[in-house]
């Protein structure tokens, strides 16, 4: 009984790892020319959290990039990142997918 | 004992002028080019005390402000200053509501590289005529005066450097005084000594070499003698910053002057400012 369980657990999982994997939350890393200082990043920041689909974002401001987490389902094209960039008065360097959460990738 | 309104008049007009907002970690006491983000909001809560002695003249003035920044676009500003003032001239005392700048800047240049930013703008502003310009000491000009200028920069993760030029042209005001067209140039450096993250605190210290010359002075069609001239100022400033908030505060010492006849000279000028981006 317990095998017949345990296979059906395992079978399970299986089947489910590639829906879980699907359904981890977009993230892109954005790399901005001009970010210099923690006082002008704020409107990059503010910027990003007027954005719909927007989950989280990280600021790292010695190495000029930011992270951007979505919530589930949304997406951002380069287009966008560039005019929201744009519009807190830096200059899109750099738009690149990431994996959101690498724990809940397929082996 | 009567006061010197010019002597006034200059403290008053020499506080406005410093009065030029910035965005991000610009100049206290001359022009910057940034402009706030597209729909930002900044607010500025800020003091301004200035004195000046000499030519049988002693003259003390406070100044309490509010200013607001908003970014119609991430290139285009506009905003309103509005102080409230005390001044001590003589021994005789006022205060009251001064006169209210209006502002506008745009950002017509940016070049941005990774953790750098070289910029430039050009601004105008106009100071209304909205100050109690009756008693004495004055507390308003009752000129509208018109100043314009142009800013341009360099901000890195370590380093600042900022140059600007600005014209200020004044009109005939109370009494019949026109007091002489302006003009300044600044040349500014900064360093921030350490490079913290985007959620740490943040220090920029800076220091401004400040020039400021005034034409003659005009009452009722006749020029003045003691009055214009040129004075140089050496002017420490330090930014203090957090997130969306940032103090930032600043002593000009004059070092060289060039006045005209027998005047007061600027003993100093100090400013302080709470600045908050909504």
């Amino acid at each position: 009984m317990h095998r017949v369980l345990r296979t059906t657990a395992f079978a399970l999982s299986l089947f489910l790892l590639p829906v879980i994997a699907f359904a981890a939350p977009a993230q892109y890393q954005l790399r901005v020319d001009g970010l210099a200082c923690p006082f002008c990043a704020y409107g990059i920041e503010k910027e990003l959290n007027r954005t719909d689909g927007v989950e989280s974002i990280r600021i790292d401001i010695n190495a000029g990039t930011v992270t951007v987490t979505m919530a589930e389902g949304a997406t951002m094209t380069e287009a966008e990142a560039a005019r929201i960039v744009e519009d807190a008065g830096f200059t899109l360097g750099g738009f690149e997918e990431v994996r959101a959460q690498a724990s809940t990738k397929p082996e | 004992m009567k006061a010197n309104p010019i002597a006034v008049l200059l403290v008053g007009l020499l506080a406005v002028a410093a009065a030029m907002p910035a965005r991000a970690h610009g100049p206290l006491f001359s022009p910057a080019p940034e402009t706030i983000f597209k729909g930002g909001t900044e607010v500025t809560l800020g003091f301004h005390t200035a004195k000046t002695t000499g030519g049988g003249d002693r003259e003390k003035e406070y100044e309490v402000f509010v200013g607001a920044e908003y970014g119609l676009t991430a290139d285009w500003e506009i905003g309103i200053e509005v102080p409230y003032a005390w001044k001590k001239s003589n021994g005789l005392d006022a205060n009251g509501v001064g006169d209210i700048v209006l502002d506008t800047k745009y950002q017509f240049w940016r070049r941005d590289l990774p953790g750098a930013q070289y910029k430039a703008a050009v601004f105008f502003k106009t100071k209304l005529p909205t100050g109690d310009d009756g008693g004495q000491p004055r507390i308003g000009s009752g000129s509208t005066d018109v100043i314009g200028g142009l800013a341009t920069g360099y901000e890195s993760r370590r380093w600042y450097w900022f140059v600007s030029g600005v014209y200020r042209v004044n009109t005939e005001g109370a009494g019949g005084l026109e007091k002489g067209d302006r003009q300044f140039l600044n040349v500014v450096g900064g360093v921030r000594p350490v490079l913290t993250e985007y959620d740490e605190p943040d220090t920029v210290v800076m220091l401004e070499v400040n020039w400021e010359r005034a034409g003659r002075d005009d009452l009722n069609g006749a020029g003045l003698a003691d009055t214009g001239g040129w004075e140089l100022f050496l002017s420490p400033v330090v930014w203090w910053t957090y997130r969306q908030v940032a103090i930032r505060g600043g002593v000009q010492f004059p070092i060289a002057e060039g006045l005209n006849g027998n005047q007061a000279t600027s003993d100093y000028r100090a400013r302080i400012e709470f600045i908050y981006h909504f």
